[in-house]
C-alpha cells in the first residue's frame, strides 16, 4: 500500500511541475505593471507601423483571464527588457483534458478548415488567428457587452480587416437594425457567415455558397415568430423556392438568381430605399445583370408572388380559375366515365341493351 | 377405378354392368373354346377375364368421352366472317402522322415539365439525376415544344388548305346535336333509354377531346413562348405577363395532363371495348360493327353513297350498252 501512495503522489507532483515549479522565478503581474500601465508606452516595427504597448489593467482584472499571470501567456516574457515576444498560443491552456481548468470546447479543427486557418498555415501573418477576433488582454464572455464577439461588435471586430465590407454593412437595413436598434435578431457577419467555419464563398460547403444562401436567408426570414415580430415582408423565401430560380438553383444551375444576387450581398436596403438594388428604378439594372437589355418592364408586377394569395392580384384570379376549371372538369368527366362504366358491365352481364 | 366409378355415375349402371358381361362372355368364349378345365383353374381364369374386361371396357369408355368432348369443342362457329368484316377508312396518314407528332411531343413536355411543376417531390429529384440535369431537360422541353409549334401551324395550314382538312373541320364544330346527344348517352346510362345516340362521323366525346387540345395549344404555346423569349417578351409586355404565363403555363399542364391520362386514356385504351387500345391511330381504319355503334349516320352516309355510285356505274354501263347496240345496230 505505502509503495502505491508514494507511487499516486509522486504523479500528482510530476504533473503539477510545469504549472507550479517553473513560474516561481517568472515575473510577477506587478512587475509588467510597471512599465505597462503607462498610456505612452509604445513600439516601433521594423515596417515604421507604431503599436501602442500599453495594458489597460483594470479592464483586464475584469476579464475572463483575470486572474492568470501575464508570463502565463507571454511564456517568453521572462528577462526584462522583454523584446521581440513570441505571439501567444492560445492552445497553451485551451486544449481538451488541460489541468488549468481553461474551457476547452475548442474550435480549432473547425478553424483550422476555415478561410482563415488555412491561410495563417500558409503563413499568411495578416489572417487572423484567435486574439485577433477574440481580443488579447481584454477577453470577455460574449454575452457580455465589452466582448469583442459579443454580437453588436462583432460587425467591428470583423470590420478591423474587412473594412470596405464593414462600410457598407454599417449603413444597410441589417447593419442598422442590429447597431442603431439593437435588435439582437438582426444578423451579424457571424450570422451568415459562420464563426470558426468561415469559408470562401466558392466554397459549396459556405454558408453563403450560391445554393447555400437561400438557406442561410431563410433562418431568419421563413421564421414565422420574426417574420411577425419584426414585420419583414411575407415569405419570400418559400415563394422564391417556388420560382424558377429557386427551382433550378435545387437541381444545380450554376448560373440562376439566389437572395443576393438581387438584394445584394451587403448591401441590403429596404425596397423603399433608393439606395436598395431592388427600388422600382433600379430593378432594370439589377435584373440586367442575368437578363441583358431587361427594361423598366421588369419592374411593373410584384416578384415574390404566392399564386394561393390574393396579394398576387391578378395571379391569384388567373390560379383560381384553373384550380376551379380543373376540378369542375375532373369532376365531370370522372363521372361521365363512371356512368359508362357501369352501363357496360350492366350489358354485359344480362347480355342485353 | 376411379375413372370408370365417375363414369358410371354419369351413365346408367345397368348398361354398364351389362357392357361389362358382354365383353366378360366375349373374351371367355375366345378363351375356352377348345379347353376342358380344372373347376379350380376355371375359377382363376374367370378372375383374370374379369380384371381384363373392365380394362376393356375403360378404355372403351375413355376413347367415347374424348370424342364427345372433341365434339363439344368443334361447337363454336367458325371464324371465316370475322376475317371478312369490313373495314372503313377513318383516319388518313396525314391526321395520323399528325397525331403522332401531337402524341411525342406531349409525353416529352409532360415528363420535362411536371418534375419543374413538383420539384419538391422524390421523383422529380431523381428525374433531374437520372436525365443529367436539369439543363438538358429544358432543351428537351424545347425540343418538344417546337414540334408542337411545329403540329399546331401545320395543323392550321391542313385546316385551311386541304379539302380534307376543311371537311374535318366542319364537322368538328360542335352543334346542337352533341348536346343532345349527350343528353340521350346519360339517359341511356343510367336506364331511361334503351336506344344509344346515332352519331355523324364524331361523337361529342371526340369533339371534345379536339376543342380540349385546342384550347390547350393556344393557352400553352402562347405562355410557353413568352416564357421561352422572356428578354423580348418583357420588352414588349409588363412582368405581371409574364407571371400570368407561368402560372397558367403551369396550371393548364396539369389540366392536359390529368385529361390525358382520364378522360384519353379511357376512351383510347383503358375502356373495355376498345382495349388495349382503339388501332385506328395505327391503320387508320374502323370496323363495320363499331362504324354501326359509334358513327351510325357515318355509317348510314357511306352506304348510300355506295349504292348511289352502284347505281350510277350500272347505269352508264346501261347507257355504255345502249351506245354499243345503237352503234352495231
Amino acid at each position: 500500500m505505502k509503495k502505491i501512495r508514494i507511487i499516486i503522489s509522486l504523479c500528482f507532483f510530476l504533473i503539477s511541475l510545469p504549472v507550479h515549479g517553473l513560474t516561481q522565478e517568472l515575473p510577477s503581474n506587478q512587475e509588467c505593471r510597471h512599465c505597462h500601465s503607462n498610456p505612452n508606452l509604445k513600439k516601433v516595427l521594423p515596417d515604421g507601423k507604431v503599436i501602442s504597448e500599453y495594458v489597460d489593467f483594470d479592464l483586464f482584472y475584469k476579464s475572463v483571464h483575470k486572474k492568470q499571470a501575464c508570463v502565463y501567456c507571454h511564456i517568453d516574457a521572462t528577462n526584462f527588457p522583454c523584446k521581440n515576444l513570441q505571439k501567444v498560443n492560445c492552445q497553451r491552456c485551451h486544449y481538451k483534458g488541460n489541468l488549468a481548468g481553461a474551457p476547452d470546447l475548442i474550435k480549432y479543427k473547425e478553424y483550422g478548415e476555415s478561410v482563415h486557418g488555412r491561410a495563417t498555415a500558409l503563413g499568411d501573418v495578416k489572417a487572423p488567428m484567435c486574439q485577433d477576433c477574440h481580443g488579447s488582454h481584454y477577453i470577455f464572455d460574449k454575452a457580455d457587452t465589452l466582448s469583442r464577439t459579443n454580437k453588436e461588435h462583432i460587425p467591428q471586430t470583423c470590420g478591423a480587416c474587412h473594412l470596405n465590407i464593414y462600410d457598407i454593412y454599417r449603413i444597410s437595413v441589417h447593419g442598422e437594425a442590429l447597431r442603431k436598434k439593437h435588435i439582437l435578431a438582426a444578423p451579424s457577419c457571424a450570422d451568415c457567415h459562420g464563426e470558426h467555419n468561415i469559408k470562401e464563398h466558392t466554397d459549396p460547403k459556405s454558408k453563403v455558397f450560391l445554393t447555400q444562401v437561400s438557406v442561410t436567408c431563410a433562418k431568419c426570414h421563413a421564421n414565422m415568430e420574426l417574420i411577425k415580430k419584426y414585420d419583414i415582408p411575407v415569405e419570400p423565401v418559400e415563394t422564391y423556392r417556388e420560382s424558377f430560380h429557386g427551382v433550378a438553383i435545387k437541381f444545380g444551375a450554376k448560373t440562376v438568381a439566389n437572395c443576393s444576387s438581387c438584394h445584394e450581398v451587403h448591401a441590403i436596403f429596404k425596397s423603399d430605399d433608393p439606395r436598395s438594388s431592388i427600388y422600382v428604378d433600379n430593378i432594370p439594372k439589377t435584373c440586367g445583370k442575368c437578363h441583358p437589355g431587361a427594361s423598366e418592364n421588369f419592374a411593373k408586377g410584384k416578384i415574390h408572388i404566392n399564386p394561393a394569395k390574393k396579394e398576387a392580384g391578378i395571379i391569384y384570379y388567373v390560379s383560381q380559375f384553373f384550380k376551379y376549371l380543373t376540378l369542375s372538369v375532373m369532376f365531370a368527366l370522372i363521372i361521365y366515365i363512371i356512368l359508362d362504366l357501369r352501363k357496360k358491365i350492366k350489358v354485359r352481364r344480362t347480355g342485353e341493351e | 377405378m376411379f375413372f370408370s366409378k365417375k363414369k358410371k355415375e354419369l351413365e346408367p349402371k345397368v348398361s354398364l354392368d351389362k357392357l361389362q358381361g358382354e365383353i366378360e362372355q366375349e373374351i371367355w368364349d375366345d378363351l375356352t373354346k377348345d379347353l376342358s378345365l380344372t373347376p379350380h383353374l376355371k375359377e382363376e381364369i374367370k378372375k383374370l377375364v374379369k380384371e381384363r374386361a373392365r380394362e376393356e371396357l375403360q378404355k372403351e369408355l375413355k376413347d367415347r368421352y374424348a370424342e364427345l368432348r372433341e365434339e363439344k369443342v368443334e361447337i363454336p362457329p367458325p371464324e371465316e366472317k370475322k376475317k371478312e368484316e369490313v373495314m372503313y377508312p377513318r383516319l388518313s396518314l396525314d391526321v395520323r402522322i399528325q397525331h403522332i407528332i401531337l402524341m411525342v411531343s406531349t409525353i416529352i413536355l409532360i415528363i420535362t415539365g411536371l418534375p419543374i411543376k413538383f420539384h419538391e417531390l422524390a421523383w422529380a429529384k431523381f428525374f433531374f439525376s437520372a436525365i443529367g440535369g436539369l439543363q438538358v431537360s429544358r432543351i428537351l422541353h424545347r425540343v418538344g415544344a417546337a414540334g408542337l409549334i411545329g403540329i399546331a401551324l401545320y395543323h392550321l395550314l391542313f385546316l385551311a388548305f386541304s379539302k380534307e382538312g376543311r371537311e374535318i373541320f366542319k364537322e368538328l364544330l360542335p352543334r346542337k346535336k352533341d348536346l343532345k346527344d349527350l343528353w340521350i348517352m346519360l339517359n341511356y346510362f343510367i336506364g331511361r333509354k334503351r336506344e344509344r345516340a346515332k352519331f355523324g362521323k364524331f361523337t361529342y366525346v371526340e369533339k371534345f377531346d379536339y376543342w380540349a387540345v385546342y384550347w390547350g395549344m393556344v393557352v400553352m404555346v402562347l405562355s410557353g413562348l413568352i416564357l421561352w423569349f422572356l428578354g423580348t417578351a418583357l420588352k414588349i409586355f409588363p412582368k405581371f405577363i409574364a407571371d400570368i404565363a407561368k402560372e397558367a403555363h403551369s396550371d393548364e399542364a396539369t389540366l392536359a395532363t390529368l385529361a390525358i391520362i382520364i378522360w384519353h386514356f379511357y376512351n383510347a385504351h383503358l375502356n373495355p371495348e376498345k382495349f388495349p387500345m382503339n388501332w385506328s391511330w395505327l391503320n387508320g381504319k374502323i370496323s363495320e360493327e363499331d362504324m354501326k355503334k359509334e358513327h351510325f349516320l357515318e355509317w348510314v352516309k357511306i352506304r348510300e353513297e355506295e349504292e348511289k355510285e352502284i347505281e350510277t356505274k350500272k347505269a352508264e354501263e346501261g347507257k355504255f350498252k345502249e351506245q354499243r347496240g345503237e352503234n352495231i345496230l
